[in-house]
Formats: structure tokens, sequence, C-alpha cells
């Protein structure tokens, strides 16, 4: 009884329409176990997941648990058996706060009245355990990304009492929440649980992980040691080897297309969590590409949105130059006027519409351009928006498909090109690759690099360190709104990390 | 290869059909056609004459329908952008006040009375979508206010009476040629009413598909986030679809005016939720982003055609608010069964 596997899933089929998603998949958990899950996007592995926690129904195939054969009917079925799963899109109330977010569905009561205090007590509770301080008051739509992550996981392990499965529960967040939250992983699966963890980043599955399993096209394309070589598992990953992460770095940098000297923005009105610059220098040449690092609250979304004049009323101060001009940068209007593009790190939120078609996004920001007068020019419109799926080799290339429709890299090629298609002579990326495969990273980095050598200036804010130092020309690090170091290409993760995380507690009061 | 990927282009770029999304993009002018066999079947008849296929019939249907259509028609620019008009009927009736409180007072003639009062359904809908913009207010609650206050600027106006308007040419007397707009033309078939309905329609269709407005009215309602910083200019577009729902229902208020010879404080109650249901029923998203105008048209028109047949069968009314209530929440359905279908990750 023992030995048996925790879970066992033998031969799982499953089409949707005419496509097949998984073609016989051989899955198992050990008791204690975490075992990474990879994969490009539409590889399979969601679908096996989504199967696991009763979302999805089977064709055909067997499933186990603890030896016995089960088969879950809906999402509530598998949460009784003790699954539960962390989704990429948090299931999360966005208007209510992080205590009742916890207890959602479970709410603690005293004689028929919902009892706050001990929800609140309770909150507070679990998320000490994860070192993690919050507002429990804040509602959780208004929290980061990154935080609402972390509201999510600490929600799903009420359930989780023999497997949890974590859907790239690291893609937002910062190298000190990472740790965070793989030596919760590890004190989690220590109680006997075992945890599915999917990720994109391949550098952290020898950190977090027991054994590694790579899906490729509806199929289990191998198992290996999380010590293997991370050419080995890109190779299994793509299904060939890939040559280089990231491509070669720039060599002649022209004028400066932004520099910044003492900049700082204030807000008109004082807006809680959100670190507004304070103390800002640096500069991004033409052709050159500056990477932002800091932990998250450091302020990089925030410097970002408020170059581009989409940070709310405020104004800036300090030298702010736009290509030897001074700018104030106070409207998007503005910041478009003189040559500024911005890529939100929130393609679906604040990228995309996703129910139009590809083609209307991609001309979305540049209609002025598409017909300068009243009426549209079709002609023209397809024109730039075949040019915006070439420039970013947007699959499949079809202009009238729901942007929807697309994979989560795609989509992020389709948010890049829309920027990239108004010419901007800088452009600021806050996430460039979030939520995007291997294959579809190094694609972008490539063109990102193309673009930079026609002359563009790029900014980009990044929470992946490997990210920033592969990519760009120089880092710089954002510390609570200031700019504190610059590091040349050479640095290393470590060394940047250091300078960015610290003084954390000191500056913190 | 990407070459190659690049040359298959036109091949692929042809949508592949799905009947069910193809139905719903047609739903009104399919349930339109069905309105129309069954008025057929069901019309009574006299000497073997079909009834409901008699031109008088049929002039009878469409302008019954011109005015809410007409309102219909700038609603769906509103309702694009994910938002609502709830002062629509309210302002007909305030703009039937006007144009007959000004032909019978202030002899303006007619091109002015109609622009200036056209200009005022604009500017009442422009405030309210500036109010609804620059204080981040519900367009519900700021078009609901905006009820209240054209209905109730009306009832001052007219004092709570009906503004009889007399023809002739004299102080105190409209323009004769206003009276047109309660005739037929075209060996007395088709009513001027109508023909006002189909400018106002054909106008709106040339804006919302082929100029640059109508693409940031979609981009509005499919994303306001995106579209600000795609740097549309998010609250112009607001501003001005409200204005347009005003213009419009200037227009429509001005032809209730010339159809029936007096401005009524108390006319065109309920006006504003059938043309939201024209619109619905049209094919057009409340959560904004997609919709469409033929489909609006359409829309109304049948729920014009619709009433048409139950009155022929002397089926009272209650029953036609049944069927139109069944027919809402038919098209509801549809476009959430393709929503869930196309079912985005």
């Amino acid at each position: 009884m023992t030995d048996a596997p925790l879970l066992d899933m033998r031969a799982i089929t499953k089409s949707f329409g005419g496509a097949q998603a998984l073609r016989g998949v051989d899955f198992s958990l050990k008791r204690g176990e975490i075992h990474a899950l990879l994969g490009e996007n539409g590889a399979g592995k969601s679908t096996l997941m989504n199967i696991l926690s009763g979302v999805i129904v089977p064709d055909g195939g067997e499933m186990r648990l603890d030896g016995e054969p089960v088969g879950f009917a809906d999402p509530r079925a598998a949460q009784t058996a003790g699954i539960a799963t962390v989704f990429q899109e948090l299931d999360l109330v966005p208007s209510l706060d992080v205590a009742a977010n916890l207890y959602l569905g479970r709410e603690l009561t005293r004689g028929g009245v919902l009892d706050r205090a001990a929800m609140r007590r309770g909150a507070r509770e679990r998320l000490m355990a994860l070192g993690i301080e919050f507002d429990l008051d804040q509602p959780v739509g208004e929290l980061s990304v990154g935080r609402r992550q972390i509201v999510a996981i600490v929600k799903a392990l009420t359930y989780a009492s023999r497997i949890l499965i974590l859907d790239e529960p690291t893609a937002a967040l910062t190298a000190a929440e990472v740790e965070r939250l793989i030596a919760l992983t590890r004190q989690i699966a220590s109680r006997a649980v075992g945890v599915v963890f999917i990720s994109h980043r391949l550098e952290e599955v020898p950190r977090v992980a027991d054994r590694v399993t790579v899906f490729r096209d509806g199929r289990v394309a191998g198992e290996t040691s999380p010590k293997a070589p991370q050419s080995e598992l890109v190779a299994l990953l793509v299904g060939r080897p890939l040559a280089e992460l990231f491509p070669r770095r720039g060599e002649t940098f022209g004028a400066p297309a932004l520099r910044l000297q003492g900049a700082a923005f204030r807000p008109t009105s004082a807006r809680p969590g959100w670190q507004a610059p304070r103390d800002v220098n640096l500069s991004v040449r033409a052709g050159e590409i500056v990477g932002l690092a800091g932990i998250m609250g450091a302020g990089r979304t925030e410097l970002l949105t408020a170059l581009y004049g989409a940070a709310g009323p405020g104004r800036w101060s300090g030298v702010v130059e736009i290509a030897g001009e001074r700018a104030k940068l106070s409207s998007i209007a503005d910041a478009r006027g003189r040559g500024l593009g911005f890529v939100t790190d929130d393609r679906r939120g604040a990228g995309l519409s996703l129910r139009d078609s590809v083609g209307r996004n991609l001309v979305s920001a540049i209609l002025k351009r598409v017909s300068p007068g009243f009426l549209m020019s079709r002609a023209r419109e397809t024109e730039l928006a075949r040019k915006g799926i070439s420039l970013f080799d947007v699959r499949p290339p079809r202009l009238e498909l729901a942007v929807g429709a697309l994979s989560g890299g795609n989509q992020q090629k389709v948010v890049l090109a829309k920027e990239v298609l108004a010419e901007p002579r800088l452009l600021l990326l806050d996430e460039p690759t979030r939520g995007v495969d291997v294959g579809a990273k190094q694609e972008i980095y490539a063109r990102i690099r193309g673009l930079a050598a026609q002359g563009f200036g790029v900014l980009v804010a990044s929470s992946e360190m490997p990210e920033l130092l592969g990519l760009c020309d120089h880092v710089v690090v954002l510390r609570r709104g200031r700019t504190v170091a610059e590091f040349g290409p050479g640095a290393s993760e470590h060394e940047v990390l250091a300078v960015a995380e610290a003084n954390e507690q000191r500056e913190a009061v | 290869m990407t070459q190659a990927v690049r040359e298959s282009l036109p091949a692929s770029a042809r949508r592949r059909l799905d009947p069910l999304s193809v139905a719903v993009r047609f739903q009104s002018v399919i349930g339109l056609i069905v309105v129309a066999i069954g008025g057929v079947i069901f019309s009574p008849r006299r000497h073997g004459v079909i009834l409901f296929l008699q031109p008088d019939n049929m002039a009878n249907i469409v302008r019954a329908v011109s005015e809410t259509g007409i309102i219909a028609v700038g609603m769906t620019f509103v309702i694009i952008t994910a938002g609502i008009d709830l002062s629509v009927g309210a302002l007909l009736s305030l703009s039937s006040v006007l144009t007959a409180t000004i032909m019978t007072t202030a002899g303006l003639g007619l091109i002015p009375t109609v622009l200036f009062v056209m200009a005022c359904g604009a500017a009442f809908g422009a405030a309210q979508g500036l109010i609804s913009t620059r204080f981040r207010l519900e367009p519900f609650i700021v078009t609901l206010a905006g009820l209240q206050v054209a209905r109730g600027l009306a009832l001052v106006i007219s004092n709570n009476q009906y503004i009889n308007i007399s023809y002739g040419d004299g102080p105190g007397l409209a323009p004769p040629s206003f009276a047109i707009l309660g005739d037929r033309l075209f060996d007395n078939v088709v009513p001027v009413a109508t023909l006002v309905f189909v400018v106002v329609a054909v106008v709106a269709v040339f804006m919302l598909n082929f100029t640059r407005f109508g693409r940031y009215v979609f981009a509005v309602g499919g994303n306001e986030r995106a579209a600000r910083l795609s740097g549309v200019p998010v609250t112009m577009v607001k501003v001005s679809v409200y204005a347009i729902t005003g213009f419009v229902s200037g227009i429509a208020g001005i032809v209730h005016a010339g159809q029936f010879n007096f401005g009524s404080a108390n006319d065109g109650t309920g006006y504003e939720l059938t043309a939201i249901a024209s619109v619905v029923i049209g094919g057009t998203s409340l959560f904004g982003g997609a919709g469409s105008l033929i489909g609006t048209v359409a829309g109304a028109v049948m729920l014009g055609a619709l009433a048409n047949i139950l009155q022929l069968n002397n089926i009272n009314a209650a029953l036609q608010l049944l069927a139109t209530g069944a027919i809402i929440v038919l098209a509801a359905v549809l476009q959430s069964l393709v929503r869930r279908r196309e079912g985005f990750r």
C-alpha cells in the first residue's frame, strides 16, 4: 500500500475538437515529492493538470490515487480528495479583502454571523507563517500581481491535503519571494503532500524539484533529474537544441534617447502601495537595451508608467530629457508625441482587447497613421497589421483571428508588435516575457535586440534576473524608487540581487 | 520557412465559419426573417389577401419603429463602449417639447429650429458623458439622473400641457413644410419618419465601420485600459458617444413632434428599454467591444413586426411583452453560448 505512488496517471488521452491535446500520457507523483512539470505552451501540461483537478474529464486512460482508481467529475470532487490547484488566472475576488478571499466559500461564522475577527486572525497567522506582511483590509484587486499570487497560493493550501498543483507560481515573484515560496513548497512536501510544480523558469527547477518531467506536443518528451544541465532540458522542451537563448549584445550606441538625473515623480495625491520614483539617474542611448532590476515594490512598473504619462495626475521634477529635450511627460499623449512606447506587464488586462482580432489589436496604437484623415483605410490597415505579424512572427499569422485565441507567447508578441509598429524612439517594456515559454522567449529577445540595432532605445523592467543580465547592455538597480547601482554585462546574478535586496529592513522603517 | 508561412497568408486568412457564431452574428436578421415568415403564416386574410403583406401594413411597421430605431442606432455606439444611456426616451420628449415650443412661439424657421434642437440633444448627451468621465461615475447613474432632468425640463417648458403645432404662415404657426414628417412619399408608401431612420442608420454604419472614430469606439469597449495605453483619446470617445445618443434623441424628438403635431412631456416613456432591447437582440454585447448596427436595425424592425402580427390577430398587449422578453433572453443566451465556445484562456 505505501509502495503505491500517491498518484499514478496512465495513458491519459484528451482531444478538443480535432486537436489532440494529450496523446497517452503517463505521470506519477510520490508522497513528499516535488515534481516539476515543464513544457512549452500547448504541450499539454495544463490539460493534464486540469484533468487532475477535475476541470476537464479525460477521453481515456486511468488515474489512481493511493492505489485506488479515481475520476473527478468536477473541481469540487478533486478538492474533496485533497487536490488543490493554484491556477495562473487567480481565482480571487478583486473587490474583497485579503482575509475574505482566504476564507472564501468556507467563511467562519459565529451564531450564523460572519466572524470577521477570527478570520482576520487566521489569515494573519497563515501569512505570518510565510513571512509575508499584508494589509488584510486591502481589496485584493488593489494588490500587485505578485502579491495576488501569494494570496492565491495561501488560499489553495487550505485544501491541499494530498496534492498541491502550482501552475507557474513564480512567474510574477521577485527573487526573494521565490526563495520564500520554494522554502514553503518544501515545507508542504515534507508533510507527505505531493507537489506538482509547473514552471517556465528553467533556472529554478534544480533548486525546487526532486524530479522533472518534460512535455512536448501532448506527450512526455522525457523524464530527467533536476540536476541535468539546462541545455538538456531546453533540448527536451523544444525538440531540438536551442542555439542561444540570448542574442549578441549591441556594440555601438547613439545619442541618449532618455536621460534622467535626480528625476522624481510626485503624484498629485498619495497612493498607498505605489512606490513613486524618487531619485532616478539613468540614461538609455539609441540602440541600447537597459535593464531595470529591483525587488517587487522597488518601483519598476511605477517608473515606467510615470515616464509614459500613465501614472495618473502628478509631475516630474529633476532632469527628464527625451532625445536631449526637456519633457514633462504629464500625459500619455505627451509621452507618445515624444516617441515613447510602453508595453504593459498585464497583457490581458491592459494590453489587448481579447475578443477583437489580431489585426485590429495590432493597429490600435497607430490608428492615426493608418488613417490620417477621417476614413479608415482598410488596405493600409491590413498592410501595417501584416507588418506587425511578420515583425514578431506571430503564429498563426491570421489577422482575423481573435487575439484571445492565441497562445500566451503569441499574445505577448502581438502586444510588443503593436507598440513597435508605432515606431517609438524609446520603448518601455514591463516584463516582456511574463508567462511565455522558452522558445517564444528566445524569439522575443532576438527581436528586441534587432529593434535596438535599428536605433530604438529600450528600457526593460523584469523580475527575472537572468533575462536582464542576458539581454541588456547594462542593468540599473532600483530600490524604493531610487537608482542605487549600475552593472555592466559581466555582472553576476548574485551581485545584482545583493544590491537590490540590501538594506530592506532598515529602509522599510 | 517564414517566407512560406507569409505566402500562404491569404488562403489561411479565410475565417473558418462556426455555424453558431454565424447564427449569432446575424441573429436579428434571422429573427426578422422568422418573424416575417410567421407574419405571413399567421396573418389574418381578407378576400385572400394577406393583410400582413399589405403595403399599408408594412409602412405602418417601419413607421412605428422609426423613433425607437433612430435612438437604438445611437445606443449601439454607447453599448459598444460598454456604456448605457437611459436618458434617451426623456430626451426625445424634451426635444419634442422644444421643437413644438420654438415652432409655435419663436418663429425661428424650420432649419434653425431643427438644428437647434439637435444641438441641444447633443449638448445634453455630451454633458452626461463629461460628468461620467470627469467624476468616474457609472453611466447608468448619470443617465438615470439625466432621464429625470430631461423629463423635468420638458415638464417645466411645456407646463405639463400638450403643445399643439398648427401650420400656417403667421406668428404662432409652424412652417407647413414641417408637417412632411407625418407624410408618406413615393405613391404614399414610404413614411418620411422611416426615411429619417434609414438616413441616420446609413450615416451611423459609415461612422462605425469606416472611420477612425468608429475604431476608437470598438477599442474603448474592447479594453479601456489597453485603449488608453495605446494613445486612444478615451475620454473624447466616451463623451462623443453620449453626444451621439443625445443627438439622435433630438432627431427622434423632432420626428415625434412632426408625426403627431405636438410636443409632450409625457411621451417617449420606456423608449430607452425598447432601444436597448433592439441593440441586444441585434447582437451587440453589453460587455462592450463587439456589435453591429445592421443587427440593431434588424432587431428594431423585428420587434415592430412582432408587435404588428400580434395586433393584427388581436392578441393582447400583455402577450406582446411576454414575447419580447422571451426574445431578449434568447438573444442573450445565444451570445453567451458563443462567448463560452470561444473559450478564451
